[in-house]
């Protein structure tokens, strides 16, 4: 080893304490980023392997109902290379004595030939017997039971028939059960009967021979099997082809962790800040060093080598510090995923690509940064940096900024004197403030999107007046269910409406008609009018649908094709509703299939009661009701989801706050180390250490209240600006944008608690230098 | 081996442009030990400098060895350094984070000069000469200024350069210690290295082969 690497490797010895800040700092931030790449590549992997795994259908073709025959006849088709007949009916469930619960049954002819869409058995019987039904094991929550315990099933006939939850399956191409706050139930053909219903299946899951990725291929192979369904004189109801070998939620999975990985490298960045201070002053501090080695014979580039090689030296070591760290990540991170998506992850092995780029980054990271300071380091001529003369160091006084910080505080006060000390070194305060802000900024903005967020879905809700939903399978008149509705108790009002679909040239939407007058719901409008009483031809488009339909504009008139009829219709108005997909409202006349009820009391019990009276009192009225999901309930899916982004935004701020912290604490040591010899004058004119320690915390708190106050001033419109962003990619929608103050107070706190904490130890040990050391120090 | 033609030099300062040397002519030859004596200020160190391509004349030609060093660019000329020219400074001037012989391997590392194993041995026996061998491998900061210059010297002696210069290097010693030191000097020149030394005292008469005296800039002609 030369002694140039002896020098680099002793001169960091020499000031171990704070390059162990420094690697610690690089550390978090590539321990981030490494978790995030990770979880990614796991992620990615392990969703797509799973899903994969249950050979899932290319594409789902409703009919009215499928017999052998005609599966044969499909299956003549050799790009055809499997349809496989199901059902799926949507009933409610019950474990307790009065809490109905939506559910998805799905109904499976042969469990022992599953080929398509498969099932993972988990516990307890595999295949279900009659009478019996298997549960989703995410759904287990929501339906409150457990193996082994009897629940009530019943479909829209109203039957109500109990059946054994003989076990559990994992049906990974489903949409976490919680989530959706439904439960999924698997049952075969002969429990279907025994449920009353007819014992037919009515959906086929078909699998492409060839191509089972190009969507384009499906849809052609599909529509040579629809010809065939129809030649055959059944009746093709719907089609559904997935984006082939993505699980539903792939896409959404991709882009929160494209976000997380984003800010893995803002941190990053961050922590490179500190090399950048670290560096700059080290090669401050050396300059006469450096003129000698150049005397001697050292070139620039050899001279410079020995400061790259610290920074090497920087990035590596944080690289083995934060391959476990961030390994450890990822796994936390993989986990909470995998709960969120509702499938296993086989394996944590991290490819070697993510090792490679991680270390790759790790290690460029610190060059990077480092060679502004090293390359302006090394440059000064040998005569300057020997000479007493030549290397001006920063004289404080020299600018008008400096006389003006002189004149705050009057008379001489620790904390003018603190404040004109943290303003010595411009560029060093500046990348300081830098990072401390962002963490400020980030702590502000994850409360404010959260304000945001819940104030969003006050004002979503709140326009919805009504506490109960409850669909019905068939559409009556409203006398029937009103005497229901005036038998049950705890109905405060109550409204019928109906609930549709229509399409505007082939592309379809939701369509809801209500009373013009609704007491039930609100429209924010943003556009045009409200439906008003006396309206017939009328429609008011909510945001969602009128940003996907130019033509959907107050004041235009549009065709819209409802069933098979075509009616026109003039738009009169666009009302804004947050988080919600495409909706049309009419006015209402004539039957109805859902009612909107506002309870008198709207606590989850009081509902349960309403729900089950009002069902009973339906069944009399000879009503089936389908489903009942109270406003609560749907509320809670939402907040589920905006907690995702809270959590995530809080974890940010405290990384980006830690990082700031060993940033501050590096910047007071680096003022500490350089004025040394001043603190000796200080000292030898009778300042005692006490004073000194306070001098320096001063400093330290007056920089965190300067990082406040920018993060302060530029919260608004980060916050907003990261709001709309996470809100578009979850939801595609905007938030209704408050501000949080008491996050301005919380953060205060914070930056000073911090900043007095990052300054104690470099306060204390320059407290306690002796006048002797201190102005001997060269 | 020193030729010096019509060198000036003049540097910027607020109060407005100061000569610091004028119209130097002059000639040293090899093995020669060469004492550059004036007043604080009148230029000794710019003199110095100049000779070891250290800071460039304003105007005028610098040759060494034969070298024009003043049309080197600045690492050509650090490259030339570290092989031609030893330096000795006034503060001694040694890394604090490397010990003794560390600080004398430190020029052969960068002029690659020797075989990387025989580097340690070199600066020992070279430490051995200036008589701190025991201190070999000792941090600067625990030996003494006599000691500290003396391992500077061995440091400029390192890669056998034909041209030593010293700038003040007793400046910062007690007499005992500044007589041992100029007789290592002197022992150099004995062996046929040519030696520079810029010094304010006038002591050195003793040691010296010749005398340069300078002031204001300009070369006293009587001295030459
Ligand atoms: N970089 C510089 N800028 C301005 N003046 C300088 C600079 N370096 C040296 N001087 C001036 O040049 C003169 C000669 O300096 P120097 O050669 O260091 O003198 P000596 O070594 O004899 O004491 C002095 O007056 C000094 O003030
Ligand atoms: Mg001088």
């Amino acid at each position: 080893m030369t002694t140039l690497w002896r020098k680099a490797i002793r001169d960091f010895w020499h000031e171990r304490a704070r390059t162990a800040l420094v690697v610690l700092a690089i550390a978090l931030g590539i321990s981030a980023f490494a978790a995030v790449l990770s979880s990614y590549a796991i992620l990615t992997r392990e969703l797509d392997r799973g899903y994969l795994a249950t050979n899932p259908a290319s594409a789902v073709i409703r009919v009215d109902s499928i017999d052998d025959d005609l599966v044969n006849a499909i299956l003549q088709n050799p790009e055809v290379s499997d349809a496989e007949p199901r059902r799926t009916i949507s009933g409610q469930l019950k474990s307790g004595p009065v809490q109905w619960r939506n559910v998805m049954l799905f109904v499976v002819n042969d469990y022992g030939n599953i080929r398509v869409s498969k099932l993972v058995p988990e516990k307890g019987a595999w295949p279900p017997a009659t009478g019996e039904i298997l549960i989703e094991r995410d759904a287990f929550q929501v339906a409150k039971a457990s193996i082994g315990d009897a629940v009530i099933i019943k479909t829209a006939n109203g039957v109500e028939q109990p059946l054994v939850i003989s076990g559990s399956v994992h049906d990974v191409g489903q949409a976490q059960a919680r989530m959706e706050n439904i439960v999924y139930g698997y049952i075969n053909l002969a429990t279907l009967a025994q449920l009353g219903e007819d014992p037919y299946l009515n959906q086929l899951n078909i699998l492409v021979a060839e191509n089972r990725f190009d969507k384009d291929h499906i849809r052609r192979v599909v529509a040579d099997v629809e010809e065939v369904i129809k030649s055959r004189g059944h009746e093709v109801r719907r089609t559904d082809i997935p984006t082939p070998g993505k699980h539903p939620h792939s896409d959404l999975t991709g882009i929160l962790l494209l976000a997380m990985s984003s800010f893995g490298l803002f941190v990053l960045v961050l922590s490179g800040i500190l090399v950048i201070n670290l560096l700059t002053a080290m090669m401050a501090s050396q300059v006469r060093q450096i003129g000698v080695m150049k005397a001697i014979g050292g070139t620039r580039w050899q001279i410079a080598r020995i400061y790259f090689g610290q920074a090497l030296f920087l990035g590596i070591a944080a690289v083995i510090v934060s391959v476990p760290l961030g390994i450890l990540g990822s796994r936390a991170l993989c986990r909470y995923m995998a709960m969120f998506l509702n499938f296993d992850i086989n394996s944590f092995a991290v490819p070697l690509w993510v090792y490679l780029l991680v270390a790759v980054i790790g290690v460029a990271a610190p060059l990077i940064a480092a060679a502004y300071p090293v390359w302006s380091g090394t440059r000064a001529p040998v005569r300057v940096a020997l000479s007493d003369f030549g290397l001006s160091q920063t004289t404080f006084g020299a600018s008008a900024f400096d006389r003006a910080l002189t004149r705050i505080g009057g008379t001489f006060s620790l904390i003018a004197f603190a404040i004109r000390n943290s303003f010595r070194r411009r560029a060093r305060l500046a990348l300081t403030l830098l990072t401390l802000a962002a963490g400020g900024l980030f702590f502000l903005s994850a409360l404010n999107v959260r304000a945001s967020m819940i104030n969003t879905l006050d004002q979503l809700f709140g326009a919805r007046k009504f506490d109960l939903t409850v669909s019905f399978v068939n559409s009556y008149e409203m006398e029937k269910i009103q005497r229901a509705i005036n038998n049950t108790q705890g109905i405060s009002k109550a409204e019928g409406w109906f609930a549709t679909e229509a399409s505007l040239e082939a592309r379809r939407f939701n369509v809801v008609a209500l009373p013009p007058d609704s007491q039930l719901q609100e429209f924010d409008i943003i556009e045009g009018r409200s439906l008003a009483p006396g309206d017939t031809d009328t429609i008011v488009v909510n945001n969602a649908l009128a940003s996907r339909e130019p033509k959907m504009r107050a004041g235009e008139t549009v065709m819209l094709r409802m069933g098979n009829a075509e009616t026109t219709w003039r738009v009169v108005g666009v009302a804004r509703e947050a988080f919600s997909p495409a909706v049309a409202y009419i006015p209402h006349s004539g039957m109805v299939n859902n009612l909107r009820l506002a309870l008198d009391k709207s606590d989850p019990d009081a509902v349960s009661l309403v729900k089950a009276d009002l069902d009973r009192n339906l069944e009399q009225e000879g009503v089936r009701a389908r489903s009942s999901v109270s406003t609560a309930d749907t509320r809670f899916a939402f907040d589920q989801h905006m907690l995702m982004i809270y959590v995530f935004l809080i974890v940010m701020s405290s990384i980006i706050g830690g990082v700031g912290g060993l940033g501050l604490m590096t910047t007071m040591s680096l003022n500490v180390f350089e004025r040394r010899r001043e603190m000796g004058v200080m000292r030898a004119l009778g300042a005692t250490p006490r004073i000194i320690w306070l001098m320096i915390v001063a400093e330290g708190v007056v920089i965190g209240v300067l990082s406040w106050t920018i993060a302060a001033i530029l919260a608004w419109p980060i916050s907003k600006a990261i709001g709309d962003f996470m809100v578009k990619i979850m939801f595609k929608s905007g938030l209704d944008f408050v501000f949080e103050p008491v996050g301005l107070l919380i953060w205060i706190a914070v930056s000073i608690g911090l900043s007095a904490a990052a300054s104690f130890l470099p306060a204390w040990r320059a407290s306690r230098v002796t006048v002797r050391e201190a102005l001997a120090y060269e | 081996m020193i030729s010096l033609h019509q060198v000036s030099k003049s540097y910027e300062t607020p109060a407005g442009k100061f000569s610091a040397l004028r119209d130097i002519d002059l000639e040293i030859d090899r093995g020669e030990f060469v004492g550059v004596v004036g007043k604080s200020g009148s230029g000794k160190s710019t003199l110095l400098n100049m000779v070891a391509g250290i800071d460039r004349p304003s105007s005028g030609s610098v040759g060494v060895a034969g070298t024009a060093i003043h049309g080197l660019s600045e690492n050509k000329l650090a490259v030339w350094r570290g092989r031609n020219v030893g330096f000795v400074f006034q503060f001694f001037q040694l890394l604090p984070t490397l010990t003794a012989a560390e600080n004398v391997m430190l020029p052969m590392d960068f002029s690659k000069s020797f075989p990387f194993r025989e580097r340690r041995k070199r600066a020992l026996a070279l430490l051995e000469r200036v008589a701190v061998g025991a201190h070999a491998d000792k941090l600067p900061a625990t030996l003494s200024g006599g000691e500290q210059q003396r391992v500077a010297i061995a440091r400029a002696l390192a890669n056998e350069p034909s041209l030593v210069l010293a700038d003040e290097p007793t400046g910062n010693l007690d007499s005992v210690t500044a007589t041992a030191i100029l007789d290592l000097f002197r022992d150099m020149a004995n062996q046929g290295t040519t030696v520079v030394i810029a010094t304010h005292e006038a002591d050195i008469a003793r040691v010296i082969d010749r005398r340069i005296e300078i002031s204001d800039g300009k070369i006293r002609p009587s001295s030459v």
